[in-house]
C-alpha cells in the first residue's frame, strides 16, 4: 500500500494512536492528558478502519489513497459484535479507530452510548446512489432522523439443501420437518437461528410475531420453546460454526438441509453435489454491514477524512473490488456503473449478475438480522436453555 | 545468596503479575455490578453474577464440564499407563523415541485441524462407518459416532493424552529397575508388581497428568463445538456466549467458580498423592 507522506500533525496523531495501542489505556481517561493532533485535513490524513475482515480489499485501498489522499489502516474487528461493543464501551476502541465497519443492528445502541456520532450526508454525495432499500433502513437513523450508519454490504440468507434428495425446497418448514429428523442443522448463533425460526413461525404457522429480528420477551419465549422442543426430539444433527464446518456438513452428507450462507452452495456445486439455495416463501434473513463514524474520529479532527473515505467506498471501485474478491455487493448503483465503465478492471457482466441476484432477494419479504435486539441478554439466556435442553 | 534470591524472585514476580493478579482481578470483578449504560461494570457489590449461574441450566454446564474433564483425564491415564510402560521398560532408545514422537506429532497441528479430522473420520461417510458397513456389522452408518458425547470424548482423549503421558513417564523413570528385579526374584507376578510397586511409586506423576488433562479439558471448546451434538456446551463456550452479550459479572463469576473448584481439586489431590514427591531426589 502506498502511503502519502504524513504531515507533522498527522505524524503526531499516528504516534499518539500507537502509544495508546501500547499502553492499552483507553477507557481510563488518560487520553485526556495526551496532546491531541489537532484538526487534520482529509488530504494526507490517516483513517483507522476497524471492520469485518471481509470488507478489506487489500491492495485495493491504494486506489482510495490515490483518489482522496487518505491513508487507510485496516484492522479486523473479528465480526463478533459482543467484544466490539464491549471494547467501544469499556475499552480503548475510540482511541484507536476512526471508522467502524460493523454487522448491523447495534448502531442505535452505540449512538445512545455516545460511542458513534451521526454522519453528515452533505459530505457524502454518493449516499444518494445507494439502493432505496439501503438508504431507507430505519435502524441506521437516530431518533432525530440523522444517519448513524452507512450500508457498505447487504445480502440475505436462507437454506442450503440437497436438491437430489429433497426436490425443490421453498420453506423453512424443511428444517423442522420430522421426516428429516437428525438430517438438518442450524447455525450455532441466536442472531441467525432465532430469526429464521421466528420467520417460519410468523409466516407459515401464523403465530403472533412482529419483527423476527427484534423479538419481544413473549415472542422470544415462543420461538425458543419451539426450538427446544425440536432439539429434544433429535431434529438437529448439529449447530454449526464457520465456513469449513458448514461446507463439510453438506459435502459429507451429514445433513440434507441447513440454514446458512449461499457461498456454501457454490462450494458444494464445485464438489459435484446437487445442492441449491432456497427462496423461502417466508422470505430471506437479510443482513448488512454498515460503516459508522466513531466518536474518536471527531475528537481527533479526522471527521472530514472519514466522510471522504466513506464517500469513496460508495463511488464504485470499492463495490467492484469487493464483488470480485468476495462476492459481496455494495448496494449502490455505482457498483455496476463503475464496472461497466471500466471493463479492463472488472467483469461487468459478473458483477451485474451478482448485484441483480442480491437485489432480487430483497424484492420479496426479508427480516433483518439484528446483533443487538432490545432483549439481547434474554436471547443469550434462552440460548443457554436451548443448549442445555 | 543474593544471586539465588534474584533467580527465584524473577519467576515468582512473573507468576504473581501474569498469573495471580489477573485471577484476583477477575474474582473481584465477579462481585461488581453490570452497568447497562456503559456495558461495563461498576464497583457496587453484587452477587447477581453468581445468582445467574443457577439460571438457564448454566450450573449443569459446569457440572457436565467437570464430568467430561474427569472422564477424559481418567481415560487418558488408562491409555497413558501401558504406553509409558512400553516406552520406559520395553523399548530400546530408538523405539522409545519413535513412540514419543508418535504421541507428540499430532500437536504439530492446531486443535481445530485435529477436531476437524475427527469429523471426517467419524462421520456418516467416514472410514469408520465405511469399515463397519464393509464388515457387515451395521446396515446403515452409525449416527452417534459423530456429533455426540462419544465423539467429544474421542476428540478430547486424542488431544490431551500426551499431557497425561509425559508426567507419567517422568515418574516411571523414578522406579528403580532393581525394585522390579527384586520383586521378580521373590516370585511376584506382573500384576502384583504393577499393583504394589509401579502404581504407588507413580501416583504423583499420574495425578499430575490427571490434573493437566482436567485443566486442559475445562479450558477447551474446539472439540465440543466441532464434535458435539446440537448446541453442545462446555464452560468456555458458555463464557463466550455470555461475553457476547457483555454480561461480564456472570462471565467472571463462572470463571471464579471454575478456579475455586480446580484449586480445591489440586489441594485435595496434593494431600492424597503428595505431588511434591515428583521433585524429590530418589536417591535420598
Amino acid at each position: 500500500m502506498t502511503c502519502p507522506t504524513p504531515s507533522s500533525a498527522l505524524a503526531s496523531n499516528i504516534e499518539r494512536r500507537r502509544l495508546m495501542q501500547i499502553l492499552g489505556l483507553g477507557g481510563l481517561g488518560l487520553a485526556a492528558g495526551l496532546p491531541l493532533a489537532g484538526r487534520a485535513r482529509a488530504q494526507g490524513a490517516e483513517i483507522a478502519f476497524w471492520a469485518t475482515a471481509t470488507l478489506d480489499i487489500g491492495d485495493g485501498w491504494d486506489r482510495m489513497s490515490e483518489a482522496t489522499g487518505i491513508r487507510l489502516v485496516f484492522t479486523d474487528n473479528g465480526n463478533d459484535m459482543g467484544p466490539v461493543v464491549a471494547r467501544l464501551a469499556a475499552g480503548n476502541a475510540n482511541d484507536l479507530f476512526d471508522v467502524g465497519g460493523f454487522q448491523g443492528g447495534a448502531e442505535r445502541e452505540l449512538f445512545r452510548q455516545g460511542q458513534i456520532v451521526p454522519w453528515d450526508l452533505a459530505r457524502i454525495p454518493n449516499f444518494a446512489r445507494l439502493w432505496p432499500l439501503a438508504k431507507d433502513m430505519a435502524h441506521l437513523r437516530n431518533d432525530a432522523g440523522e444517519q448513524i450508519g452507512i450500508p457498505s454490504v447487504v445480502n440475505a440468507d436462507s437454506i442450503i439443501y440437497r436438491k437430489d434428495k429433497l426436490g425443490v425446497v421453498d420453506s423453512y418448514g424443511v428444517i423442522f420437518d420430522p421426516a428429516l429428523k437428525g438430517r438438518v442443522a442450524m447455525e450455532d448463533a441466536w442472531i441467525n437461528s432465532a430469526v429464521f425460526t421466528a420467520m417460519y413461525l410468523k409466516e407459515s404457522e401464523n403465530l403472533p410475531i412482529g419483527d423476527p429480528g427484534n423479538l419481544t420477551e413473549a415472542e422470544l419465549g415462543l420461538v425458543m420453546e419451539f426450538l427446544i422442543k425440536h432439539k429434544r426430539d433429535g431434529q438437529f444433527r448439529t449447530f454449526w460454526n464457520g465456513w469449513e464446518q458448514g461446507v463439510q456438513l453438506v459435502a459429507n452428507e451429514e445433513v440434507d438441509a441447513m440454514t446458512g450462507w449461499e457461498p456454501i452452495v457454490y462450494e458444494g456445486l464445485k464438489r459435484g453435489l446437487d445442492v441449491a439455495y432456497a427462496a423461502p416463501v417466508e422470505g430471506y434473513e437479510a443482513w448488512g454491514n454498515n460503516t459508522v463514524l466513531l466518536r474518536g474520529a471527531t475528537e481527533r479532527g479526522v471527521a472530514d477524512a472519514a466522510h471522504a473515505f466513506v464517500n469513496w467506498m460508495l463511488d464504485g471501485y470499492y463495490g467492484g473490488a469487493l464483488a470480485t474478491s468476495r462476492g459481496y455487493i455494495v448496494p449502490a448503483d455505482t457498483t455496476t456503473e463503475y464496472a461497466a465503465a471500466h471493463p479492463g478492471e472488472f467483469d461487468a457482466a459478473d458483477i451485474a449478475a451478482k448485484a441483480k441476484h442480491v437485489a432480487d432477494k430483497f424484492a420479496g419479504k426479508v427480516a433483518w438480522q439484528n446483533v443487538r435486539p432490545d432483549n439481547f441478554q434474554l436471547y443469550e439466556e434462552w440460548w443457554q436453555k436451548l443448549r442445555n435442553a | 545468596m543474593p544471586r539465588l534470591l534474584l533467580i527465584v524472585l524473577l519467576p515468582v514476580l512473573a507468576v504473581l503479575v501474569l498469573g495471580v493478579a489477573p485471577l484476583l482481578t477477575v474474582t473481584t470483578w465477579s462481585f461488581w455490578t453490570w452497568d447497562p449504560a456503559t456495558y461495563w461494570i461498576r464497583p457496587e457489590p453484587s452477587l447477581a453474577g453468581y445468582g445467574a449461574i443457577l439460571e438457564a441450566g448454566r450450573w449443569t454446564v459446569l457440572a457436565d464440564t467437570l464430568g467430561k474433564g474427569l472422564l477424559a483425564a481418567l481415560l487418558c491415564l488408562l491409555l497413558a499407563y501401558p504406553l509409558t510402560y512400553a516406552i520406559h521398560f520395553l523399548s530400546g532408545p530408538r523405539l522409545a523415541l519413535l513412540l514419543l514422537a508418535a504421541i507428540t506429532i499430532p500437536f504439530f497441528t492446531s486443535s481445530l485441524i485435529r477436531a476437524f479430522s475427527w469429523r471426517l473420520v467419524l462421520g456418516r461417510t467416514g472410514p469408520v462407518n465405511a469399515f463397519l458397513q464393509e464388515l457387515g456389522l451395521v446396515a446403515r452408518p452409525l449416527d452417534w459416532l459423530l456429533f455426540s458425547d462419544f465423539a467429544v470424548m474421542v476428540g478430547l482423549v486424542a488431544s490431551y493424552m500426551p499431557f497425561a503421558a509425559f508426567p507419567l513417564l517422568l515418574s516411571l523413570r523414578r522406579v528403580e529397575p532393581s525394585y522390579l528385579a527384586a520383586a521378580q526374584d521373590l516370585g511376584a507376578g506382573f500384576w502384583r508388581i504393577v499393583r504394589t510397586i509401579i502404581l504407588p511409586l507413580t501416583l504423583p506423576g499420574a495425578f499430575a497428568g490427571f490434573l493437566f488433562v482436567l485443566v486442559m479439558v475445562i479450558g477447551s471448546s474446539t472439540e465440543v463445538q466441532m464434535l458435539g451434538g446440537a448446541g453442545a456446551s462446555i464452560v468456555s463456550v458458555m463464557v463466550n456466549d455470555v461475553m457476547r452479550v457483555a454480561n461480564f459479572p456472570l462471565a467472571f463469576a463462572i470463571s471464579t467458580v471454575v478456579l475455586v473448584v480446580l484449586l480445591a481439586l489440586v489441594l485435595a489431590g496434593n494431600r492424597a498423592f503428595r505431588l511434591a514427591r515428583l521433585f524429590e531426589d530418589p536417591s535420598w
